[in-house]
């Protein structure tokens, strides 16, 4: 009998991950070369890796973990010394077998697998890992807020939209110099495409169908529970903060910055969907909304 | 109208963080059958230091399948809110009345079926 441990390993190769899109160019052509594999040992050859943005080991963790749910044993090897140290500090290299180094500088937000009922330990996560953090940068009490509430929708989102039976991933970094912050979440669920196909009958382009869902009015949502907020808040927030917001799902890939939406088809699907935000750090507005609404005129 | 019940998210949820379609849930089952059974109830956001639109949907937007607006503003009313959480729930107030006009979202068996479950 073959197993896993007397088979060669198999090796694919990875270049430089940034979080644009060409890297998630470069994480779907991995999952294309590994998504067959079976009962396999596969190494991820990593010694062409100069630069990789820490929050992107959400989506590769993504990746990384279908690929072990078709029994494959799966290994990171050849790390060049800065690499090894930014996934060693995230904690993402301790899921395959190495150990996590103190993050000194306290720029990661740590990566983390969560079950899609993990709602609450989600939220703790957040507050822990990125709110009653010291070493993170200072930002606005409202910020704070839309920021933490921000990725709460995202989280929300999956939970409610992905049907993902393998869980929800996040992972985030603090860029300094840049005063940015990026923080990603990736499901291993159906994907938008699919979730408008099923839910309206428009048969439209992974990419467009990301335009679809992220337009006001627009939701797949069916049932007694209304939708349709979340990834429009999520919008208008990186538009007022001056951020960046990409989505990728199925072959699909959209963003936005300074207010231009950018799609385009990507050359293999994404087993989910990732989306990713960028905050501006440095943005002083308060956030505290000299809101027009009164209690007496909500219902 | 009559001074009513006060129903608090955090003691619900436990928590500040009123975050997810679940604990909505819990905060909805509540609202509905005080609604249903004609009594004023105010819900109390004190304490609550954050909320997302996923978990106002299922709280409060999930109200406007099972009843009609008016019913819902003779029942409800909200305090101890900041003024962005209170624009937060307006707009899913808003969504929510929207979303139950289409009929294929919500059909009246499931419309019925649901009242049923919260009397």
């Amino acid at each position: 009998m073959s197993t896993s441990d007397q088979n060669p390993a198999k090796s694919y190769a990875l270049s430089d991950i940034r979080h644009d899109q060409a890297g998630f160019e470069s994480l779907v052509r991995l999952y294309a070369a590994l998504k067959a594999a079976r009962f396999a040992n596969l190494e991820i050859d990593m010694s062409r890796v100069g630069w990789f943005d820490a929050d992107m080991c959400a989506p590769l963790g993504a990746v990384l973990y279908r690929t072990g749910s078709h029994v494959n044993k799966v290994s990171l090897v050849h790390l060049q010394p800065q690499v090894e140290t930014i996934l060693s500090k995230n904690g993402f290299l301790s899921h395959y077998g190495r150990l996590t180094v103190r993050d000194k500088y306290g720029t990661t937000i740590p990566y983390q697998r969560f079950d899609v009922k993990d709602d609450r330990f989600f939220a703790s996560y957040v507050e822990a890992k990125f709110v009653q953090r010291t070493e993170l940068p200072r930002m606005s009490t409202g910020l704070v807020k839309r920021f933490r509430e921000s990725v709460f929708e995202i989280f929300s989102n999956a939970v409610i939209h992905s049907q993902s039976k393998l869980g929800i991933f996040s992972c985030g970094q603090f860029f300094p110099k840049r005063n940015r912050l990026d923080f990603s979440v990736a499901d291993l669920g159906i994907g938008i495409r699919r979730n408008v196909l099923d839910h309206t009958d428009l048969d439209l382009p992974p990419d467009q169908a990301i335009v679809w869902a992220t337009s006001e009015r627009n939701t797949t949502k069916r049932g007694p529970i209304p939708g349709g907020l979340g990834l429009k808040l999520l919008r208008e927030f990186i538009t007022l903060n001056e951020g960046r917001m990409q989505i990728v799902s199925d072959a699909g890939y959209w963003s936005l910055e300074k207010e231009s939406v950018q799609t385009a088809l990507l050359s293999a699907p994404f087993p989910g969907t990732v989306v990713n935000v960028e905050i501006n750090t440095a943005d002083r507005r308060s956030y505290a909304f000299t809101s027009e609404v009164k209690e007496a005129d909500i219902f | 109208m009559e001074k009513g019940l006060i129903i608090s998210p955090y003691e619900i949820v436990g928590s500040p963080l009123c975050v997810a379609s679940d604990d909505g849930q819990k905060v909805f089952e509540r609202l509905a059958a005080a609604v249903k059974e004609e009594k004023s109830v105010t819900v109390s956001f004190r304490n609550v230091t954050s909320l997302t639109s996923a978990f106002l949907n299922a709280a409060i937007g999930q109200l406007y399948g099972s009843f009609s607006p008016g019913e819902i503003r003779a029942r409800l009313k909200v305090k101890d809110m900041a003024p962005a959480d209170l624009a937060l729930l307006k707009r899913v107030v808003d969504t929510a009345k929207e979303y139950f006009k289409d009929p294929g979202r919500f059909s009246k068996a499931e419309r019925a079926a649901l009242r049923g479950k919260n009397a």
